[in-house]
């Protein structure tokens, strides 16, 4: 027996750091391959535009994914994400599209109703999915019919548009060639990132995916936690919805149908496990590059749709077993 | 999604019933819609509506869908209109063949059935053994309508790409051929042609993307107006001006880009009198007129900046 | 193969060993669990495994069960090369385990869980429920759980019944060495002397077994040969007839123990009441008598009784974690009511549970988020953790206990299972909490470490704490407390004070032999 009793100083020894550093290298190292073969195979992979293209491609989804990272760490899951950013946009939409208000005001009217429309929808989900202990599965599935009845409603199916300029350029903008609503999108990684490993709420998150029961017996109160990761997801739904807005220059009642799945896609390829309490948004981060790489790639390339759904289904299904073999190596 | 559906059809019984407390001799319009989350049939119903309105003399029941692909609640919509009784039943179908049995089970007890929007299968029809006219838009002729808007200004060997609906669809289908109708006529050179499952933002992700493929695009043909917006987005925030783009629908979020140049043209089928339309068609037979046969055309119009 | 069988080869006379193991290494990353470990097991005996916590007595039966591979030395099992890929192989060879901790199913009923490695089926291939239930009485009754019914979910069993569950259902196949894990652990005084009758019974039937504790007299009472371990090396092995309980404990820890400072304990003067609680009935006790008694700073208060007489209860209704039925608890004279654990936290209470691997602990999560579960304000500023104070804080924690471990990132999970109990008391003691509830604080925990623990706990008590302890260990009692409350049925069957601490005494009151009314004191 080498161990000690004392051990020595390891810097930030309480974070998963050692763990979580392979999962994210096993996952960016899928990533790498698959740039690796578009840029040779395709010619038009790795120009300066394609880049962009990308980056702006994976954006709704990676701020969705965001949001759902903090649902799956706390063992639950959020199919009403993508239903939800529909009936932001329209709110939102028809904020924006109120008369009587100067372009200004008129985003920042659309920014908060778009934000607090997802906050609401996010708190209902946690507060009746934790306050009855009830699967989140079931409750947000109710909510993803919710959400999308009361986007129609409100638009009464119309598409809503005619935006003020300044939106559009927002959407369109960009420094040095990377779209500023990605770096809106990497800005709330890095939040993330900062509250899940060095907030005491991000500590309890992991704790409660974990093991609830101990994390209750330690004084915690658990409802309040769940609470909060739900919203947050509905939060980063409505941040999805302004993205939307501003990208498309519309808003559609019938946007993000499927979305929930993508999302949950990405962070599942980024190493999060589903039963909660294990994974990190960085690995969220590469899940969603993966996704928007290989749907974009696979277009350059030239194959069919059918082809490059099936395509996308098998990746999916390999980066997980791969990344299960290597957690398993990791932690021998 | 099953607890769904029986949902929706616990609805659409209520709703029968309701209508069936107040009718009095006026006949009974059976009016089975596509999805109501979809704006075209969203106009369809409240022309229909309007039109039941300003008539006067008829009873209209209407049922719309969860979604698209959602056939099953369209059969329990025909079955629950048979017990009621009505006099008609004016059917746009999800699924081209799934839905003959049922209408043929109408028509055996006596109702007066109009099929528009979609036609029914010709085979499936002749396997039942029953005669059915269809009220509707030609879509491919549409199609091809924009298609040739695209064509003339292009000139032979333009290069162009299509956006096509949901793979299955037979108004994707219908359209697609249309479309390829005019690569065909004006010697076009068609690039590459994907889906975007009519939906804005992907029509946005996909065409960037073959945009970036193919970056000598000269032309865009998207089977529905919400791609073709997504489209005109992409190009916009690639900076590309040289790229015309046709769509199809004539939905109002279009009219600004085709007035100011970023569309070239769009197809307006009158969706709103479509149903309005079938109606009047099915009132005049019940009312002892001549059945209807073969296909009646519904009027298509090419939209351009004027 | 032509050459041995034509060779006759004359049969070995002297009784050979069963199972022998030759210098067997075992590492996980960085830690050496086994170190080089050799012992043989003879057919038929009850062989102990004595060591520290951490010492690899579970690691070498996780090994022997094919829960992981070695990484080298070697295993013979009657005679032939002995190297199961799986659990499933092992026990197939008639190698049958109750590991330390618990491998049930918690939603199934205690039947399923009994048969879920060979369910009976019907002529027509379905699941035969009768024969199972039946089956599942059969083994339980074996056990002594005759009042359980076998329909009943797991979850729905204390940690004792648990316990003894899984010993029946490794008694259901037919086994050739039969190894248990520290299965006294959870287990009283009257379960115990069970489950020793059950072991002479199917020794009897030329089953080895290979038991582990580290209760000594327990050891000393059934086995006939003991191996110590020390540090991932087997010391050797003696007969019990030839060595004595001391003489284990040098061999173990290397040296000879500071005698106990247990007699020369300072008087306490206890203070004022902590708590007190009036006629408290949770919702799991069925009785509406309820259970009354005070609690003052600076005591020490037993809870001895056996499995089932409602002792966890007591300690989770005044934690708040059941709700109570009925009866006040009052703090400094006023009634206080607990929500849940966070009020009760936030009156300065602090509850060691009895489950660490449901309750205590996070096991995926490193050691020291552990440590700083409870208390997060103190490594928190602002909500921002503060690393190096939690760092510090759990170096702190862990030399308090002598807790064994690698690195502090390292999960609770890598930890043996004695060191594991050390860490949820260090997650407890590190709050400083004014009263402290204890529930089998010192479950798995070894003999020295447990002296440790008694000395911290002693004083926290002159500090002016007020500990209530539960405890099916009746010396642990003896040792810690000012006074011992013998809990039958849901219901205080008496109190006995220093004087009268004794094992017959808790004993008979704990069989619901009561005192006469009046409890005249001596
Ligand atoms: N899965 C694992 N990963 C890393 N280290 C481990 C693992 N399992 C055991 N160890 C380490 O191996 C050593 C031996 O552990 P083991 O569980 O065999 O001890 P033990 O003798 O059973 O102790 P106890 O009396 O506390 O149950 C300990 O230092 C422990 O931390
Ligand atoms: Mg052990």
């Amino acid at each position: 027996m080498t161990t000690q009793v004392l051990s020595e100083t390891m810097p930030n020894a309480t974070r998963f750091s050692v763990r979580t550093a392979l999962q994210n290298a096993g996952i960016g190292l899928a990533l790498l391959a698959l740039i690796l073969f578009f840029s040779v195979f395709t010619e038009h992979f790795l120009t300066p535009n394609n880049i962009t293209n990308i980056l702006t491609q994976i954006t709704i989804n990676l701020v969705l994914a965001v949001g759902m990272t903090f649902v799956i760490l706390i063992g639950g899951i959020d199919l009403s994400v993508g239903s939800v950013m529909a009936f932001a946009a329209v709110v939102a939409g028809k904020a924006i599209t109120l008369p009587g208000f100067g372009p200004a005001e008129a985003i920042a009217l659309a920014v908060v109703a778009a934000t607090l429309t997802g906050v609401a929808c996010g708190m209902i989900n946690g507060v009746i999915s934790a306050y009855w202990a009830l699967p989140s599965f079931i409750i947000t599935l109710g909510m993803l019919n919710i959400a999308r009845g009361a986007a129609l409603q409100v638009s009464e199916a119309q598409t809503i548009y005619s935006f003020p300029y300044a939106f559009e350029e927002f959407g369109s903008a960009m420094i040095y060639g990377v779209p500023v609503v990605f770096l809106v999108a990497l800005l709330l990684v890095l939040v993330a990132w900062f509250v899940l490993n060095f907030t005491v709420f991000g500590r309890l998150l992991y704790g409660i995916g974990n093991n609830e029961e101990a994390v209750r017996l330690a004084g915690h109160s658990v409802y309040w936690y769940k609470v909060a990761a739900f919203t947050i997801c509905g939060f980063t739904a409505g941040i999805a919805a302004i993205v939307y807005m501003a990208r498309l220059n519309i808003s559609s009642p019938i946007a993000g149908i499927g979305f929930e799945l993508n999302a949950i896609a990405a962070v599942i390829i980024g190493g999060t496990s589903l039963s909660g309490g294990r994974g990190s948004v960085i690995g969220t981060l590469l899940g969603a590059f993966i996704i928007g790489v290989l749907a974009n790639g696979l277009i350059l390339i030239g194959l069919s749709d059918f082809m490059r759904q099936m395509i996308t289904g098998v990746v999916i299904i390999v980066a997980v077993v791969l990344d299960h073999y290597r957690a398993k190596y990791a932690s021998k | 999604m099953k607890l769904l559906k029986i949902a929706a059809a616990a609805a659409t019984g209520l709703a029968l019933l309701a209508g069936t407390a107040q009718a009095d001799d006026k006949p009974v319009v059976g009016l089975i819609m596509k999805s109501l989350a979809n704006e075209f049939f969203q106009n369809m119903m409240a022309g229909a509506q309007a039109h039941e309105e300003k008539r006067g003399d008829y009873k209209l029941l209407a049922v719309g869908m969860q979604n698209e692909t959602d056939f099953e609640s369209q059969i329990n919509a025909v079955e629950n209109f048979i017990t009621q009784g009505v006099d008609a039943i004016v059917v746009a179908p999800a699924d081209s063949r799934a839905m003959v049995r049922p209408l043929k089970k109408a028509m055996e007890a006596g109702i007066v059935v109009v099929n528009f929007d979609v036609a029914l299968d010709a085979e499936a029809k002749k396997q039942q053994n029953i005669e059915l006219a269809f009220v509707g838009p030609d879509n491919r002729g549409g199609a091809k309508l924009a298609g040739d808007a695209l064509g003339k200004k292009l000139g032979a060997g333009g290069k162009v790409v299509i956006i096509e609906g949901n793979p299955g669809a037979d108004n994707a289908n219908e359209r697609r051929l249309g479309f390829e109708d005019s690569v065909a006529e004006f010697e076009l050179e068609l690039l590459d042609s994907r889906t975007a499952h009519w939906e804005t933002e992907e029509a946005n992700t996909v065409f960037s993307n073959m945009l970036t493929a193919h970056p000598d695009i000269q032309g865009v043909m998207a089977a529905n107006d919400s791609m073709a917006i997504g489209v005109v987005k992409a190009l916009e925030s690639a900076g590309r001006d040289d790229i015309i783009v046709v769509g199809f629908d004539n939905i109002p979020a279009v009219s600004p880009m085709i007035s100011d140049g970023r569309m070239l043209a769009t197809v307006d089928q009158f969706g709103t009198d479509m149903a309005a339309n079938s109606i009047d068609l099915a009132l005049e037979v019940v009312k002892g007129g001549p059945q209807l046969e073969g296909w009646v055309k519904t009027p298509i119009e090419l939209v351009v900046a004027n | 193969m032509a050459a041995a069988s034509l060779a006759i080869m004359p049969q070995t006379t002297e009784s050979p060993a069963f199972l022998s193991v030759q210098g067997l290494k075992k590492h996980f990353g960085g830690v050496k669990a086994l170190d080089g470990v050799s012992f043989s097991l003879l057919k038929g005996e009850v062989h102990a495994l004595v060591g520290e916590n951490g010492a690899g007595k579970s690691t070498l039966i996780k090994i022997l069960s094919g829960v992981f591979p070695y990484d080298s030395g070697s295993i013979s099992l009657a005679g032939e090369e002995y190297r199961p890929a799986n659990p499933h192989v092992a026990k197939e060879l008639g190698v049958q385990v109750v590991h330390q901790e618990f491998n049930l199913l918690d939603h199934l009923s205690i039947a399923e869980n009994i048969s879920v490695e060979r369910m009976p089926t019907t002529r027509l291939g379905l699941l035969d429920r009768q024969e199972m239930n039946r089956r599942a009485r059969l083994a339980l009754d074996a056990v002594g759980l005759t009042d359980v019914d076998v329909k009943a979910p797991v979850s729905s069993l204390g940690i004792a019944h648990r316990q003894l569950v899984e010993i029946s259902r490794a008694l259901q196949s037919k086994s050739r060495i039969l190894i248990l894990d520290e299965p006294t652990a959870t287990l009283t005084e009257r379960e115990t002397r069970r489950l020793f009758d059950i072991i002479e019974s199917i020794r009897a039937d030329g089953v080895t077994i290979v038991f582990v504790s580290h209760h000594l007299e327990e050891v000393f009472a059934i086995c006939d040969r003991v191996t110590v371990f020390r540090n991932g090396i087997s010391i050797g092995t003696d007969r019990i007839s030839e060595t004595t309980p001391d003489g284990v404990v040098r061999k173990m820890v290397g040296r000879q123990l500071a005698a106990t400072a247990n007699e020369a304990d300072p008087k306490r003067t206890p203070g004022e009441v902590a708590l007190r609680l009036d006629a408290i009935c949770t919702q799991a006790n069925p009785k509406d008598k309820g259970v009354s008694f005070d609690l003052r700073y600076g005591e020490i208060v037993g809870i001895a009784g056996l499995v089932g007489a409602g002792r966890t209860e007591i300690l989770r209704g005044i934690f708040g974690v059941d709700p109570l039925r009925s009866g006040r608890i009052l703090q400094a004279g006023t009634e206080i009511r607990f929500a849940g654990p966070r009020d009760a936290i936030a009156a300065g209470i602090g509850f060691v549970t009895e489950d660490r691997k449901d309750e205590g602990l996070i096991l995926d999560m490193p050691i020291a988020a552990n440590m700083s579960l409870a208390n997060m304000r103190a490594i928190s500023r602002t909500g921002l953790l503060q690393f190096s104070e939690e760092n510090r804080r759990t170096r702190e924690g862990g030399a308090r206990l002598k807790l064994k471990y690698g690195k502090i990132s390292d999960a609770v999970s890598s930890l043996s299972g004695g060191n594991q109990q050390k860490v949820v008391l260090a997650k407890w003691l590190g709050r400083n909490p004014k009263v402290l509830l204890l529930d089998e604080p010192t479950r798995g925990v070894d003999v020295g470490a447990k002296a440790e623990i008694y000395a911290i706990l002693k004083d926290l008590a002159r500090d002016g704490v007020a500990l209530l302890v539960v405890s099916s260990e009746m010396p642990e009692l003896m040792t810690l407390a000012d006074r011992i409350l013998v809990l039958a049925e849901h219901e205080i069957q008496g109190e006995l004070t220093r004087p009268e601490f004794s094992e017959e005494n808790i004993l008979k009151l704990a069989y619901g032999q009561v005192r006469q009314a009046g409890g005249q004191t001596q």
